[in-house]
């Protein structure tokens, strides 16, 4: 089987600053790789760099679309935009800055759908209605501004909004910060479900190494922009190698 | 202080062009300039070209764009018309044809058939237009993208790549909150199969006349520095959903004047009990249906 999505070697700098550094990745289809470290190790600017978001300054990033193999940073803008709102889909730690606050929800889940041509009314509401189920919003919120819908909510309908064209990579920044402990769960559950239904592949960056052990399949550790460890993510966890890792595992509080 | 004492005794003596301006106003170099602009635009139909608009003695929102493009396109033949909201009687309409009277000594008219060029507000004239006329349209906000996307880098990548999926969510919230496309006026149309374009706020009921139409089509935003164009004989084609096709509605009356059926009218209040009636707001269509009946 061929990856998905495969990085070599990347490299992005702020000025002198390391932002990450000789980066590797390999994503098979379906598969979930989890990328873990403390605030300010790069796991940001790693996962904007390979999505589209940064362009990073040295490197290469290959996505596999079925019938061939895709230079990520050297095809046209044009492709690269229509990538990124086809193939592609980045779900942002705050909804606020993945929806249009000022269109409905269901505005926000049909956009991507019509800029991808769909031009018919009646079919596109269908298509919402089965998003919103998905991701379990009631269906009488679906003319609603999201400015009147909770944290987690907001959460989910970002989620919808990036599954609805099916893209075969999805990238999430930190999808569960900043909500509380049940909500998160109930996201989790979500994504869980959705990964598995679906067989979607993902890169999910996340500080919390419980949200990567119930997600993840593999798992890169980062510390000052550079993978310290990756693996199998019950391997890495259970049997830490690196010290950083396992002082990271061994500081996850215990109820 | 030469100048004005010129301008004084001139006002007495001729009544031909004032001297103390250059033909139609702007001098030669600006209206290269905007003549650049036009080809330009022209060539690419619906393109917004920016140009360095001029400080016009009129404020911004009374047609700069469009009084500057007039005057780079005027020569001594031309004759010009000028309407607003589809009425030559105006101020905007008046002040306008007044402008160019003395700046450039020009042949006014209000008959649309005898016109060369005709600088509009909101308006599409009713009467069919031929090859050899000249519209000229004054554009608030030139943008279509502008209320969805207010970073103007952005829209400009947008267009450069045909990313209009955003331009269908404003119909689709139309038809969600009203159950119909409640856009009426400034309806966003595709110039040439290729860019989006916003025809400046006419009533969708003058959308259909842009399209294939033999006149050449001008388009100026003065305090926006942006000219669009569409040639003659183009495809303008209203965006609309297969289920919920585009529909170029009227007010379901007769011009109580003339009597027409196929014109757009304007709503007039006649009294304080809220009667009222509907009139054509193109005042030299009516008037000549008057005079032919």
């Amino acid at each position: 089987m061929q990856p998905i999505l495969s990085v070599h070697n990347l490299n992005k700098y702020y000025g002198n600053q390391v932002g990450c550094k000789n980066m590797n990745l390999t994503l098979y289809p379906g598969e979930v790789v989890g990328v873990v470290g403390e605030s300010g190790s790069g796991k940001t600017t790693f996962i904007n760099s390979i999505s589209g978001n940064l362009i990073p300054d040295s490197g290469k990033i290959l996505i596999e679309t079925g019938n061939e193999t895709i230079d990520f940073l050297e095809i046209s803008e044009s492709l690269k935009r229509l990538l990124i709102r086809t193939e592609l889909a980045f779900v942002h730690q705050n909804p606020r800055d993945g929806l249009r606050l000022d269109v409905s929800a269901g505005g926000n889940i049909s956009e991507r759908l019509m800029s991808i041509g769909q031009r018919n009314y009646g079919n596109i509401r269908q298509t919402i209605f089965k998003w919103l189920d998905k991701v379990e919003i009631d269906k009488s919120r679906v003319d609603d501004f999201p400015r009147t819908f909770s944290g987690g909510m907001l959460q989910r309908l970002q989620i919808a909004k990036n599954l609805v064209t099916s893209p075969k990579i999805i990238f999430m920044d930190e999808p569960t910060g900043g909500l509380d402990v049940s909500v998160q769960a109930k996201i989790l559950d979500l994504l869980r479900k959705l990964v598995r239904e679906l067989n979607l592949s993902v890169v999910i960056v996340s500080h919390d190494l419980a949200v990567i052990r119930l997600l993840a399949d593999k798992i890169i550790v980062m510390k000052n922009g550079e993978a310290v460890e990756s693996g199998l993510c019950d391997q890495v966890l259970d049997d830490p190698q690196h010290s950083y890792t396992q002082l990271l595992v061994s500081s996850v509080l215990q109820v | 202080m030469n100048n004005v004492l010129k301008f004084k005794n001139k006002k007495n003596t001729v009544a031909a062009q004032d001297e103390i301006y250059n033909f139609a106003y702007l001098d030669e170099n600006t209206k290269r300039m905007i003549r650049r602009a036009l080809i330009k635009a022209l060539c690419i139909p619906g393109y917004q070209v920016p140009f360095s608009s001029r400080e016009m003695p009129m404020p911004y929102g009374w047609g700069t764009g469009g009084v500057q493009v007039t005057s780079s396109c005027l020569t001594t033949d031309d004759v010009i018309k000028v309407i607003d909201q589809g009425a030559d009687d105006t101020t905007n309409a008046v002040s306008i044809r007044n402008f160019f009277k003395k700046t450039a000594n020009i042949k006014t008219t209000e008959k649309t058939s005898q016109a060369s060029i005709i600088q509009t507000r909101h308006r599409i004239p009713e009467e069919k237009l031929k090859e050899k006329q000249i519209l000229v349209y004054q554009v608030p906000i030139p943008e279509p993208l502008a209320f969805l996307e207010p970073r103007y880098q952005e829209t400009k990548k947008m267009h450069a790549l045909s990313e209009y999926g955003i331009m269908h969510v404003k119909l689709y919230e139309d038809i969600t909150k009203n159950g119909h496309i409640e856009t009426a006026y400034a309806y966003p149309v595709k110039t040439n199969d290729r860019y989006i374009m916003d025809p400046s706020p006419i009533p969708k009921f003058d959308n259909p006349k842009m399209n294939n139409n033999p006149a050449i089509q001008l388009f100026g935003a003065g305090r926006e520095q942006r000219i669009y164009a569409i040639p003659p004989y183009t495809e303008v084609t209203s965006l609309d959903f297969e289920d919920y096709p585009f529909d170029p509605s009227k007010a379901p009356h007769k011009c109580s004047i003339c009597g027409s059926n196929e014109s757009f009218l304007d709503e007039i209040i006649t009294d304080d009990d809220g009667n009222r009636s509907f009139i054509c707001s193109d005042t030299n269509y009516c008037n000549q249906r008057m005079e032919n009946n």
